[in-house]
């Protein structure tokens, strides 16, 4: 045998160490990260809190304005979800999805944690509170109350009290208050038709709803409590499931429950009514005088809804009672709005559904907590004082005008004509850049409050808001707290035994405890008990309904014919999440896609398929949008729900500050609007702005949940639907 | 770690759906979804988002289809060639279906995701390694897989918004999968207090995060196996069984006039979610 | 055509293939610079997703899945080169195959490397890639046997473990050649080391014959059950476009057809750098080409086959997703696919092309990438095109990270065969001795002048 040089032996010490360095290569690996395990505890816990444990606690919601009671998952001193209070008649215990933002508002990273005073200085510089009050007492030194102005969005409660003591304190009758999407032309046109401003309706108790424009699932008045009262509808009265007819030039997302949605030409919703009363034939009287001349041909060629339709409506009205009809944006839309409003309130009446699925409303029996409602002729006010340079301090609660105001108005030029101008805001937005001093808030879930809500759902109430955990920044103040400390600079003897809002807060209510349900009880537990709830009810007073049909005074355009240079009309769409673009910087809303169009995180000018065609736009193409005051570029969406002459963009996006979540993320089509106003009631008309649509030549790929099956089942049992005449209802829970 | 774990397991980890020796007990865990009560709010994908600490991705990575919504609102459109959708949008929320024989549970290399005693489709999230098979079998497409890790990214949870996440969920980390558990920490919570007591979880007292928030109602959630609980009542009601694929009443003459049905039923993954059908009305 | 010569001296054979492994020229070198580079894009590129996460890749819901599993099955595919023509030839006693199979086993073997990057680079937590292996642990866990993925991690490593034993053992006689013939330096330490001790005794040879010949029948069907089971993948899921019951024979015939096309590069690439004209012979490229012809017509058979079952099937959805691979965005890919794959190899038929090494050259590289291309074609449009239309993406496309990582692994398997061939003799000498004892055996018998010479020492 030959000496190779290498043997067995040799063979296994190779193969020794192989495997050893084999098996300690693999070790020092875990799948935690190092370093990162650390167990955190409070040294000194608060006795409330007890790690692991949720404490509830129940305040109201302030993403919107309709007063749903919240309740707040707190655990270890953080807020960390919102719930619906059952213990409202408002929301019952349901919360939609701006409410859950509502933490999102709150731990913002984009807040305004110190005062800043701007003047001079782009970035602003940070000043102690005492020096901003200084600052405030020595602008308004010497300053009339004529010269002062206060642009607030909708108040109520004791803050509007407050306030209003405030303002008195000057003699200065300047508070305007602003909404810049608001129902106030169904407000007026419900306080002429039934005498009150915004009565309770019952979808539960109706059969058929016929809803022109109001989108009461989405961002109508109090959707919220609207879409379980739809539940109840839909379950139906007697086993019957009630029908919903929506009539609009661009499906909102009540439109896309409709048993039935209707593409009206824009601007002639009351010309329907008015031939579906016609259709009726049950009125009399100046009513029956008035519509005599709306028969269906001339109807249905004013407005483009089929003859054979306006009579399966007028049939279906007259067959199932009662019914309910309501006005949204055939009322906000239009320079004629309270003309059409009148008109479809008109039909409520003629179908005698006043007193039975529209009703007075409670109303709380303290008119100066009652809420001020806003709207756009405020801001025409305001706007105009700041024009002729009448105001030497300008205050800014709750609004958003340098956004939200139409660019005609050129309100950001005017607002630099006030003197001095205190913002008071949560986020550096754009009303807040153009301030001098922007004064930092506590958010929603740190503050103390209570409001009367708008929409009274049942009894009357008065919402209490209190904060669902400590401060997170040290420097914010309550709204209360301010005024408060403003207040005291005027009326110190009056005011000197509050220390803070809360202080003033619940002495006011332990004051009218008696009215409160709290007679006889001690005052202490009167307020844990009020706290703990969230609410205070009340007996209220509900007035009567006026439900005399009247035609007085109502005239109807004809409908407007197309500007050749401008053939489109511009619809800016109320976004359920969006609204005014008062909520655009909570991620959760940016990115949930919109219902209809499932677009994120950006804006989107929607257009009928057939023209788009038309003009040779395809999806994603970025187009020019033209009114006669400004363009906006924007990517096109082919979008079935919209009247042909119709484009449609939503408002809220279109920031140019207010946070990382909000800036520059679409494009902000209040700006464009034409500056038209309802004549009866100076509210700006949301619908009249005629556009001009061209290719930019670019595009891009729209951002959006659906793939490119859009939205349709290829054949497959996803989403299918049954006829009613099909379905048998009577088997189910 | 033994032969005999491995046997045991084996069988108890792959028993497809109920059958009667075996049915769920105490809990079977199933939903039921009124399609024409929704309204397409995005109320429910909001609540998630909060109760599940899902983390927003943002335009970019939402454009790249990263998206991490565990309940979606999928919207249809009619299919008539009509000029407008005159009857309205349907609109369908869909979330994990926790299917009783999940086409998911089988291609886990790892097994990291299983079927649970109380009928819900598990993840383990120290588990998974990223192989993505699962979501590759998934005939629904509701699992999220996570592309980026996204606790470090800027602006997803930054300082501040970082004290909203809910201790109760794992955040999860790049490389591993998730999907809608039917909040399985409310149920386990729910759980182990009325084990406490002695008793059964009782209909209603635990809410999905969905279902709490939902507007008008449409999301019925609780125990299949509880003959007093809704879901059960609704599931009998509509006639339809969990362990079938083709219900019985899907061969009447002329179809069936009750509204329930499942979605993909053909493939046989049993999904523990029914579905009512919308109803438009004839008579408009 | 120039043959072997029969009477070609056993040292010439010796001195040329040794000759092979001397010190390289200077284009070796730039050749290696080039791989390495490639791997460190590859490696770049793995860094960058490793650290920022998958989504770098371009990969999103549905898509989860990308170049990755389809570079994966694309590499084990090839590995059945080796395989073919080691073990199944072998079996049919094939002569042809002696000088080609050592650098075809190299090849499978580093195929099966380059895969196993892929698994790697594939997974999300690729750092806990270990809970995929059966290893005793305190949860008392095992891994998940129902799952194809697993029988994937099973099959291929004992798919390389016995594929790493076969080249290993049936180079031992070389690599005692080597060291009986090497200077005194590292490479005769090496080669001293591996060779174990082999003197070419009647008794080692006998041991040898039957070690060799039972991994072979081992490996035959280990290899077809490893390409089966990565179909499974595949066919036990139940996505259209997937769940077909011929996937795993198309599977294995594609997987035949890419590793046959790869010898043909391989061939034609070494033949010319090392100078083995008298070895690689043309009347060898012939017979691979033909055989590759006839794996390419059943590869298009069993195509046929698939679509042909999806067309008559009752399933709409399968269906949609085949209208969808020749119609929707893949389109282009998917038609060059079957350009590459049925087209391409029909010039294989015509003997004018056959030993035409330019044509040749170019044809097996269109081959391999047809087969890339199918990979590719199976993994990508079932996701953008499933089940449920509302998660419908066609807009998904690889990034940059994923292109760079398969662009990697041509540079890692480059490498390593490269190093290979400087370092192992890329010809089988003893093996191509046999065949050229045998010839002139038959030579002699022909003539008549046989005298049982048995079988006695080579």
């Amino acid at each position: 045998m030959m000496d190779s040089g290498f043997d067995r032996r040799d063979f296994l010490k190779v193969l020794g160490w192989g495997g050893t360095t084999a098996a300690l290569g693999g070790c020092g690996f875990t799948s935690m990260e190092d370093g990162k395990e650390t167990v955190v505890s409070y040294v000194e816990a608060k006795d409330y809190m007890i790690p692991s444990i949720s404490v509830y606690y129940n305040s109201t919601c302030t993403q919107c304005d309709m007063g749903c009671s919240i309740s707040g998952r707190v655990r270890e001193g953080r807020v960390l979800k919102l719930e619906g209070n059952p213990e409202s008649a408002i929301n019952r215990g349901k919360l939609c999805g701006l409410g859950q933002a509502g933490v999102q508002h709150h731990y913002n990273p984009d807040r305004v944690r110190e005062p800043l005073l701007r003047t001079g200085s782009k970035s602003g510089e940070t000043i102690t509170w005492e020096k901003a009050y200084g600052l405030i007492a020595e602008k308004l030194n010497g300053v009339s109350g004529e010269e002062i102005a206060f642009l607030t969005g909708g108040m109520s409660g004791h803050l509007k009290v407050l306030m209003g003591n405030y303002l008195d304190s000057f003699g200065c009758k300047n508070h305007f208050v602003y909404e810049a999407i608001a129902p106030a032309v169904v407000r007026a046109a419900n306080k002429k038709s039934y005498g009150v401003e915004m009565p309770r309706i019952s979808i539960n108790k109706a059969k058929v709803v016929l809803s022109f424009g109001a989108d009461f699932l989405g961002s109508w008045v109090s959707p919220v409590h609207f879409s379980q009262q739809y539940a109840q509808f839909r379950k139906g009265v007697n086993g019957q499931r009630g029908v919903l007819i929506q009539v609009e030039s661009k499906m909102t997302l009540t439109g896309a429950n409709a048993d039935r949605w209707l593409a009206v030409r824009p601007g002639t919703e009351g010309i329907l009514a008015l031939g579906i009363i016609n259709a009726l034939g049950t009125a009399t009287g100046d009513v029956a005088a008035a519509v005599k001349g709306y028969d269906k041909v001339r109807v249905s060629k004013d407005t483009g809804v089929s003859a054979e339709q306006i009579d399966k409506i007028a049939a279906l009205l007259k067959a199932r009672t009662p019914s309910l009809v309501l006005v949204g944006s055939a009322a906000e839309g239009y320079a004629h709005g309270s003309q059409n409003a009148a008109a479809i309130n008109l039909l409520n009446q003629v179908l005698g559904n006043v007193g039975k699925t529209v009703e007075a409303a409670a109303s709380v029996p303290f008119p100066q907590m009652a809420p001020a409602l806003g709207n756009t002729a405020a801001l025409q006010g305001l706007n105009k004082g700041l024009a002729e340079g009448k105001f030497k301090v300008l205050f800014n609660y709750a609004a958003n005008p340098v956004f939200t105001a139409p660019a005609a108005m050129k309100f950001k030029d005017n607002m630099a004509k006030a003197g001095f101008k205190v913002v008071f805001a949560h986020y550096l937005d754009e009303t807040a850049l153009q301030a001098d001093l922007v004064l930092p808030l506590d958010s929603g879930l740190e503050d103390w409050g209570s409001h009367v809500p708008e929409y009274m759902a049942e009894g009357a109430q008065i919402n209490i808001q209190q904060p669902l955990m400590e401060k997170i920044h040290a420097n914010t103040r309550g709204m209360g707290d301010i005024l408060l400390s403003l207040v005291k600079q005027r009326r110190s003897e009056d005011y000197k035994k509050y220390a803070d809002y809360y202080a003033y807060l619940r002495d006011a209510l332990l004051k009218n405890k008696d009215a409160f349900g709290g007679k006889g009880i001690d005052d202490d537990v009167f307020w844990d008990d009020t706290l703990s709830k969230g609410i205070v009810k009340l007996a209220g007073s509900t007035g009567a309904l006026s439900a005399k049909a009247s035609a007085a005074g109502l005239t109807l355009p004809a409908p407007a014919a197309i500007d050749a240079q401008f053939p489109l009309q511009l619809i800016p769409s109320v976004n359920h999440s969006l609204r005014d673009g008062r909520n655009t910087n909570q991620p959760w809303l940016q990115e949930s896609p919109d219902p209809l169009t499932t677009i994120v995180w950006d804006s989107w000018v929607e257009i009928h398929p057939k023209k788009a065609a038309e003009l040779g736009i395809a999806e994603g193409d970025i187009v020019e949008i033209t009114s006669k005051n400004g363009s906006i570029k924007v990517q096109a969406y082919l979008f079935p729900g919209i009247h042909p002459d119709v484009i449609s963009v939503p408002l809220g996006r279109g920031h140019e500050a207010m946070g990382r979540y909000a800036k520059d993320y679409g494009v902000n089509p209040f700006l464009i609007l034409d500056a038209i106003f309802d004549k009866e009631t100076g509210e700006l008309a949301m619908h009249e702005t005629r556009v001009k649509v061209s290719k930019t030549g670019q595009k891009v790929i729209v951002v959006k949940d659906e793939g490119p099956a859009g939205g349709r089942q290829m054949g497959k049992k996803i989403a299918p639907r049954l006829p009613t005449d099909k379905v048998d209802f009577s088997k189910e829970v | 770690m033994s032969v005999t774990t491995l046997l045991e397991g084996w069988s108890d980890w792959r028993h497809e759906h109920p059958i009667n020796d075996q049915p769920h007990n105490p809990y079977k865990w199933a939903m039921s979804i009124d399609l024409d009560a929704c309204t397409g709010c995005n109320a429910c994908s909001v609540a998630c988002y909060a109760e599940n600490n899902l983390p927003v991705v943002g335009k970019e990575k939402y454009a790249h289809g990263q998206v991490m919504h565990w309940l979606r609102i999928e919207r249809y459109w009619d299919e008539d060639g009509r000029e407008f959708p005159d009857q309205g949008a349907r609109f369908l929320p869909m979330m994990c279906q926790q299917c009783e024989a999940a086409p998911c549970e089988t291609v886990c290399p790892v097994g990291a995701t299983n079927h649970t005693p109380d009928g819900l489709n598990s993840q383990i999230y120290n588990r998974c390694i990223g192989s993505r098979y699962c979501s590759a079998n998934c005939p629904f497409k509701v699992r999220y897989f996570n592309w980026y890790d996204y606790p470090t990214t800027d602006n997803v949870w930054p300082a501040e918004m970082n004290q909203q996440l809910n201790p109760d969920v794992t955040v999860r980390g790049k490389g591993v999968m998730e999907k809608c558990t039917f909040c399985v920490q409310r149920l386990r919570e729910a759980e182990s207090n009325a084990k406490s007591q002695g008793r059964v979880v009782r209909d209603g007292e635990v809410q999905t995060a969905c279902q709490q928030v939902c507007l008008p109602g449409a999301i019925t959630f609780g125990n299949l196996v509880d003959p007093e609980s809704k879901v059960h009542k609704k599931w009998q009601a509509q006639q339809v069984e969990l362990a079938k694929d083709v219900q019985a009443k899907d061969k009447e003459e002329g179809g069936s006039k009750l509204r329930g049905y499942r979605i993909l039923e053909e493939l046989r993954p049993y999904p523990s979610v029914m579905y009512l059908e919308r109803v438009r009305d004839s008579a408009i | 055509m120039k043959d072997i010569r029969e009477d070609i001296a056993w040292a010439k054979i010796n001195k040329d293939v040794l000759h092979s492994l001397e010190n390289p020229r200077k284009m070796f070198w730039v050749m290696l610079v080039v791989a390495i580079a490639m791997v460190g894009v590859g490696v770049g590129c793995e860094a960058y997703q490793y650290i920022t996460g998958m989504g770098v890749a371009n990969m999103d819901n549905p898509h989860v899945w990308g170049l990755y599993i389809a570079s994966f099955i694309f590499w084990i595919g090839m590995s059945h080169s080796g395989t073919l023509l080691s073990a199944i030839l072998h079996l049919m006693h094939a002569d042809w195959r002696k000088p080609i199979y050592r650098f075809a086993e190299a090849m499978t073997t580093f195929s099966l490397m380059t895969a196993g990057l892929f698994v790697f680079v594939h997974l999300g937590r690729a750092w806990q890639v270990y809970y995929a292996i059966p290893y005793p642990n305190e949860r008392g866990i095992w891994p998940n046997f129902q799952s194809p993925l697993l029988w994937d991690a099973m099959a291929i490593f004992t798919y390389l473990s016995s594929s790493i034993l076969f080249l290993y053992v049936g180079m031992i006689p070389d690599l005692a050649i080597c060291r009986d013939n090497m200077n005194p330096g590292w490479r005769k330490k090496l080669y001293t080391a591996l060779a174990l001790g082999w003197e070419g005794t009647d008794r080692q040879w006998r041991n040898f014959r039957v070690t060799y010949l039972t991994i072979a029948c081992f490996l035959i069907p280990l290899a077809v059950s490893v390409h089966s089971i990565v179909a499974s993948d595949f066919a036990m899921s139940q996505q259209p476009g997937w769940h077909i019951t011929s996937f795993p024979p198309y599977f294995v015939a594609g997987a035949l057809y890419s590793g046959c096309a790869a010898i043909i590069t391989l061939f034609i690439i070494l033949r010319y750098v090392f100078r083995f004209e008298e070895y690689m012979t043309l009347p060898i490229l012939k017979k691979i080409v033909r055989l590759t012809f006839a794996i390419s017509m059943v590869w298009t058979y069993l195509n046929m086959i698939e679509m042909a079952s999806v067309w008559y099937g009752h399933d709409p959805v399968a269906k949609d997703t085949l209208l969808e691979r020749m119609y929707g965005p893949y389109a282009p890919f998917w038609w060059s696919m079957i350009f590459c794959g049925s087209i391409v190899p029909l010039i294989m038929a015509f003997k004018r092309f056959q030993t035409n090494i330019p044509v040749m050259f170019v044809v097996s590289l269109l081959l391999n990438l047809g087969m890339w291309l199918e990979r590719w074609m199976i993994v990508s449009p079932t996701f953008a095109h499933g089940y449920y239309p509302w998660t419908w993406d066609h807009d998904q496309w690889p990034s940059f990270v994923q292109w760079g990582i398969v662009f990697g692994s041509f540079g890692w398997f480059t490498l390593l065969f490269m190093g290979f061939c400087k370092l192992f003799p890329s010809v089988s000498m003893y093996e191509v001795k046999e065949m050229v004892y045998h010839r002139s055996l038959a030579t002699k018998a022909a003539a008549g002048k046989l005298e049982a010479a048995g079988k006695g020492a080579h």
